[in-house]
């Protein structure tokens, strides 16, 4: 996979192709729609969010109105704008093997509108994880990869097992790339108010970036690192410490135009 | 839907802690859009109901924290937007109940739809307010008592105030409430604002921010 810049648009920040009113797509490498689920899902309550300077918990939940909708809508032409203008990501994940399995089934007609499918193993706003069986991960690694033709990315947490053996896994299982890392289980108490949801933001860029280091020292895979980058100097980081491609989440809520500044530093 | 740089023209202190800002440029807007404003203080940018002051654009901004002060202190200001959908009220006359701090935002409203214009205020207001302003709980109530033969009603406050004034209003016309909550994004892709309804989630910053009381609190 070449993408030109090297920056990609994170799914769940990036909705459904929305930041194409504030970007120019000429900055976008490649643009990740939200996760995909089997069946529909609502998402948890809210509240939802909350922000300090330095992060952002969500507790979106993977809300999303599953792939027979999402299959629905782009027959009947939703997302021609996007295609026309972006290369597009498709982020998927099941609430257990089984799923995963049955979205890529739904999808593999599909694959080729798509510069490359990312399974998402490593939301925190769900109760299952897959990275937490390796065993179970890898027969579901071995079945997807059989199922489909195209670029294979698997986003990985830090919850489960270390990073860079859970990467060994994916590329021994024929995959293409990881998008390292997600965000990390977090929790916010003010007052009453209690919201259990994902960390993001500058505060993950160590982690991620040591992440990548690993992966990179023990993989040839594609890597897209996400994870607190804010900036250019934050993108420079990545690449020194072995990204292929950036991706750049929470950051466009403080300032969409981060992409650009980005961008025009790699193109 | 675009990225600009605001300019500040003037800065207008309301009352102790609420302040009208101005800016210099022009945006084309419906009467309850939004736009998400940059702070230092946030990694999220800040939504804040657009308006209009000696016929500039303007919003209202009540001094609550250091992201707030941060927007009344600064000269330039980065956001985006208009966000949210704009509000158009049923047929007939109506009443828009708001806080001081939502001052700027009524000036449309009442320029294009048939309504009165009635403010809520904790304080005293520094400076004439060109509508009548009740100050304290006791005088808003007997306010809000007073309102009769309206064909609906448009709330834009803090929460406490809204639900205040669903309360004694509900049963006298449909009341419109512009709700608020955590926002991330603005423009619908992040889901994170993202509020129960009878009809199901709604997202405030594209289904709303305007949705009927009665969806939410019935």
């Amino acid at each position: 996979m070449e993408l030109r810049p090297p920056i990609v648009i994170a799914s769940g920040v990036g909705g459904m192709g929305e930041y194409l009113k504030l970007i120019d797509p000429r900055y976008i490498g490649a643009y990740t729609l939200k996760t995909i689920t089997f069946k529909p899902r609502l998402g948890n309550p809210p509240p939802r969010l909350i922000a300090t300077e330095r992060y952002l918990i969500n507790s979106i939940g993977l809300e999303n109105a599953g792939v027979e909708k999402f299959i629905e809508e782009l027959e009947n032409g939703l997302y021609e704008e996007l295609f026309r203008k972006v290369k597009v990501i498709f982020s998927f994940a099941g609430e257990d093997f089984e799923e995963y399995l049955k979205v890529a089934e739904k999808m593999a007609p599909y694959q080729d509108r798509f510069v490359a499918f990312e399974c998402n193993f490593s939301c925190p706003n769900v109760h299952f994880n897959p990275l937490s069986d390796t065993n179970q991960l890898k027969k579901m690694l071995i079945e997807l990869r059989k199922k489909l033709d195209v670029f294979l990315i698997a986003k990985l947490g830090i919850e489960g097992a270390f990073i860079e053996q859970l990467a060994r896994l994916v590329e021994e299982c024929g995959w293409n790339g990881v998008t390292i890392i997600n965000t990390i289980r977090a929790l916010h108490i003010d007052g009453e108010t209690l919201i259990k949801g994902g960390i993001s933001g500058p505060v993950l860029k160590p982690i991620a970036l040591r992440a990548v280091y690993e992966v990179r020292n023990r993989t040839n895979l594609y890597i897209i690192a996400s994870g607190g980058i804010m900036n250019e100097t934050d993108a420079q980081h990545f690449f020194k410490a072995g990204a292929n491609a950036v991706s750049i989440g929470t950051a466009l809520y403080r300032d969409p135009t981060i992409v650009e500044r980005i961008a025009k530093r790699f193109l | 839907m675009e990225n600009f740089s605001l300019s500040r023209c003037e800065l207008i202190r309301l009352n102790r802690d609420t302040f009208i800002v101005t800016f210099s440029e022009k945006i084309d807007f419906e009467p309850t859009q939004f736009i998400m404003i940059e702070t230092e203080t946030s990694i999220v940018r800040k939504p804040f109901g657009l308006g209009r002051w000696n016929d500039r654009l303007a919003i209202g901004v009540q001094v609550i924290g250091p992201g707030t002060a941060y927007i009344v202190r600064q000269e330039k200001l980065n956001a985006h937007g208009p966000c949210g959908k704009g509000f158009v009220p049923p047929k007939g006359r109506g009443a828009v109940i708001v806080t001081l701090a939502c001052l700027p935002m009524v000036f449309d409203l009442q320029e294009r739809y048939d309504c009165d214009v009635f403010i809520g205020s904790v304080d005293e207001p520094w400076i004439e307010v060109p509508f009548p302003l009740v100050v304290g709980d006791e005088a808003f109530l007997k306010m809000l008592q007073s309102l009769n033969g309206y064909d609906w009603f448009l709330v834009i406050g803090s929460d406490q105030m809204e639900k205040i004034v669903y309360d004694v209003l509900k049963d006298k016309a449909e009341v419109f409430v512009s709700f608020n909550e955590y926002m991330a994004c603005g423009i619908g892709a992040c889901r994170g604002c993202a509020k129960v309804t009878k009809h199901g989630l709604k997202h405030l910053c594209i289904d709303g921010p305007v949705l009927r009381g009665e969806e939410v609190w019935s």
